[in-house]
C-alpha cells in the first residue's frame, strides 16, 4: 500500500525517470542492430573471424556491468556522461546479436543456398533477399535478449550520472525504502513485458508468414 | 548441346579423382541420365556444368560455348536447376518462387505474373489455388512440381536436375516421371538427369551415361544398354531382371496383332466349332456386328454348347484392357493378374485396336535378344 501511495505521489518524477531510461535504451539499441548486424555479416563467411569477435564478445559479457561503467568512465573523453552509459549497454549487446546473426545466416538451408546460387543469383542478392529473410527470426530473438538485458543494465547505470528507474532502487536501498524499491522494482519489470509484446509485433511485420512459427 | 570435353575434377581431400577424363556428348533435345553408384561422380558431373563445381582440368561447352570463361551468375540464370530437396524459398510464396529467374533478368511484372500462371498450369498445379501458398503448405509432390515450374521460369533450353524425384513417395514418383516425360515431349529441352535408379534412368533417358570410379563405363540408349551391356559392371548394375526392363521400353503395339481368327456373335455355334477347329488357340475372340468387341469364348464351353444358338451365353468379358501406349510389362503384368493368355487393346473406351498375345510377347523379347548376339558377334569377327 505504501508502495502505490509513493508512487501516485511522485507520478511525475517516476514518469520523466521513465521516460529517461526509455531513452537510454532506445539509442542503445539502435545502434547495437546497426554496428553488431553489420559485424556479423561481415564474418559469416570466415569462421576463424567469427570466432574471435564471438571470445571478444563473451569477454565483454563476464565483465560486471558497475566495473565496465567504471572503467569506461575513466576513459578521457567519455567520462560521466550519457555516452558511457550508451557504450556500455552497446557492448552488452554485442555477444547475443554478432552470435545469433552468425549462427543464423550459415544455418540457412543447404538446399535453399545451392538453389539460390544454381539459379544465377549474386551473393549480395542471396544475402539480402535470401539469408536475411530466413535469418529474421533468429536475429530479432538475439536483438529482443539484449533489449530486456539492457532494461536491466540500465538501472545501474545511476552510478554515472543517468537519472532513471535506477533512482528509485539506489535510493531506495540508501535509505530503506522498501516502496521505492518495490515501484523501481515493477516498472523496470512492466518494461520487459512491454518489450516482449513489442517484438511479438515487430516479428508479424518483418517475419515472412512462410516461416513464421504460428500461423498456417 | 552440351559438351563434355576431358573433364576431370579432383578433390584435395579424396586420392582418387571424383571425376576422371569424362568425354561425352548430349545431343540437343535430349534427356542425358547419369546414373551409378553412390561415389561415382555423377552429381559431379551435372553441378560442373552449371560450376557449382569447377573443373581441375578438362573444358565444358554448353550451346558451343565455354563455361568456364562465362560469367558464372548469367550462365546459370540461363540453366533450369532442380534439385532433390526442391531449395524452394520458405520465405517465398509459390508465385515468387517461380518468378525468381525472370524477375533476376529484369522482366517486367506483367509478362512474369503470365509466366508465372503458364507454368503452373503446365506442371498442373492451379494456379489460383496454388499461386499465393507458402512451400510449407504443399506436399512433396506438389513442391517437386514448383521446383520443375521454378527452373523453367525463363524457358531455358538447357535443365539439370539432380535426383529431383528422389525424396518423394514411390507413388508420387512414378505420377512425376509421367507428368516429366509428357512435359519434355512438349518442351523438348537437353535435360541432364542424375539418379542412383536404374529403373528411372531407363523410363526417364533418350540416353544413359553410366558412371563408375568417375569414369563412364557406358553412354548409350536404354534399349542398347538392355540387350548390350558393355561389360560385367554395366550387367551387374542394369540388374539380373534386365529381360523384364526391357519389356517396359517396348510398347505393345509391337506385337500387336490386328489380324486374327474372330466369330460374329450372331453366328451359328457350327461356325464357331469349325473355327476352333481351324485354330491351335483354345479362346476365340468374339465381336458384334460393327466389329466392336464383346468378349471370348472358350473351346471346352464349346463342347458344352448343345443346342445351335444357345452358345452365346458362355461368352465371358475381357477382365482387363490396355491402352495403345502401354508397354509389354504392363500387358505381361495384367496376364499374370488376370491369368489369361491375351489381353485386347483399346484405344479410347471403345475403340478396338487388337490382341496382345504371350507367346507373342515371348518371342518377339527373344528374338531382339538374338538379333543382339549375332550383331556382336559378327562385330567380334570383322
Amino acid at each position: 500500500m505504501r508502495a502505490l501511495r509513493y508512487f501516485v505521489n511522485n507520478l511525475d518524477r517516476i514518469g520523466g525517470y521513465a521516460a529517461q531510461h526509455a531513452v537510454l535504451i532506445v539509442i542503445a539499441i539502435v545502434i547495437a542492430v546497426v554496428v553488431w548486424v553489420s559485424v556479423g555479416i561481415m564474418v559469416r563467411n570466415s569462421r576463424r573471424m567469427a570466432r574471435g569477435v564471438l571470445a571478444v564478445a563473451s569477454l565483454i559479457m563476464s565483465v560486471p556491468s558497475v566495473a565496465l561503467y567504471g572503467i569506461l568512465v575513466s576513459i578521457p573523453g567519455l567520462g560521466l556522461s550519457r555516452q558511457s552509459a550508451v557504450l556500455a549497454l552497446v557492448l552488452y549487446a554485442m555477444l547475443p546479436i554478432i552470435r545469433n546473426v552468425y549462427v543464423a545466416l550459415n544455418g540457412v538451408d543447404p538446399a535453399v543456398m545451392e538453389a539460390a546460387r544454381g539459379m544465377g543469383m549474386s551473393q549480395r542478392r542471396i544475402l539480402f533477399r535470401v539469408q536475411l529473410p530466413l535469418a529474421t527470426p533468429v536475429i530479432l530473438a538475439g536483438v529482443r535478449v539484449s533489449v530486456v538485458m539492457m532494461v536491466g543494465i540500465a538501472t545501474l547505470a545511476v552510478f554515472i550520472g543517468e537519472r532513471n528507474l535506477g533512482v528509485l532502487i539506489q535510493q531506495g536501498l540508501v535509505r530503506t525504502r522498501s516502496d521505492m524499491i518495490i515501484v523501481g522494482a515493477v516498472i523496470v519489470s512492466v518494461f520487459a513485458v512491454f518489450i516482449d509484446y513489442l517484438f511479438n509485433k515487430l516479428e508479424r511485420v518483418l517475419v515472412s508468414p512462410g516461416i513464421r512459427g504460428d500461423a498456417s | 548441346m552440351i559438351q563434355f570435353n576431358r573433364v576431370t575434377k579432383r578433390y584435395s581431400s579424396m586420392a582418387r579423382p571424383a571425376v576422371d577424363g569424362l568425354s561425352l556428348d548430349v545431343r540437343e533435345g535430349e534427356t542425358c541420365v547419369f546414373v551409378g553408384p553412390s561415389g561415382c561422380g555423377k552429381t559431379t558431373t551435372l553441378k560442373m556444368i552449371n560450376r557449382i563445381f569447377e573443373p581441375t582440368a578438362g573444358e565444358i561447352f554448353v550451346n558451343g560455348e565455354n563455361v568456364l570463361t562465362q560469367d558464372q551468375d548469367q550462365l546459370r540464370q540461363g540453366i533450369g536447376y532442380v534439385i532433390q530437396k526442391t531449395g524452394l524459398f520458405p520465405h517465398y510464396t509459390v508465385f515468387e518462387n517461380v518468378a525468381t529467374v525472370p524477375r533476376l533478368l529484369k522482366w517486367e511484372e506483367g509478362r512474369v505474373a503470365a509466366r508465372v500462371r503458364e507454368l503452373l498450369e503446365l506442371v498442373g498445379l492451379d494456379p489460383d489455388e496454388n499461386m499465393q501458398k507458402f512451400p510449407r503448405e504443399l506436399s512433396g509432390g506438389q513442391s517437386q512440381r514448383v521446383g520443375v515450374a521454378r527452373a523453367m521460369a525463363a524457358d531455358p533450353p538447357v535443365m539439370l536436375m539432380d535426383e529431383p524425384f528422389g525424396a518423394v513417395d514411390p507413388i508420387t514418383r512414378t505420377q512425376l516421371q509421367n507428368e516429366f516425360l509428357t512435359l519434355q515431349q512438349k518442351v523438348r529441352k537437353t535435360i541432364c538427369f542424375v539418379t542412383h535408379d536404374i529403373d528411372e534412368a531407363i523410363k526417364m533417358g533418350d540416353r544413359i551415361a553410366i558412371m563408375n570410379h568417375g569414369q563412364l563405363v557406358q553412354y548409350d540408349t536404354p534399349e542398347n544398354l538392355l540387350l548390350a551391356p558393355a561389360d560385367d559392371f554395366v550387367a551387374e548394375f542394369i540388374g539380373s531382371d534386365r529381360s523384364l526392363k526391357v519389356l517396359s521400353l517396348l510398347p505393345v503395339r509391337k506385337v500387336l496383332k490386328r489380324q486374327f481368327r474372330m466369330v460374329s456373335e450372331t453366328a451359328e455355334l457350327s461356325t464357331v466349332r469349325a473355327s476352333f477347329d481351324a485354330s491351335e488357340r483354345n479362346r476365340l475372340v468374339v465381336e458384334d456386328e460393327r466389329g466392336n468387341l464383346v468378349g471370348y469364348v472358350s473351346r471346352s464351353d464349346m463342347d458344352k454348347a448343345g443346342s445351335a444358338r444357345g452358345w452365346n451365353r458362355f461368352i465371358k468379358p475381357f477382365p482387363a484392357f490396355l491402352p495403345p501406349e502401354a508397354t509389354l510389362r504392363d500387358a505381361l503384368a495384367v496376364m499374370l493378374q488376370h491369368d489369361i493368355g491375351a489381353v485386347p487393346v483399346m484405344e479410347g473406351r471403345r475403340r478396338f485396336m487388337g490382341m496382345i498375345y504371350l507367346d507373342d510377347i515371348r518371342s518377339y523379347v527373344g528374338e531382339a535378344y538374338q538379333e543382339r548376339d549375332s550383331d556382336s558377334s559378327t562385330q567380334e569377327g570383322a
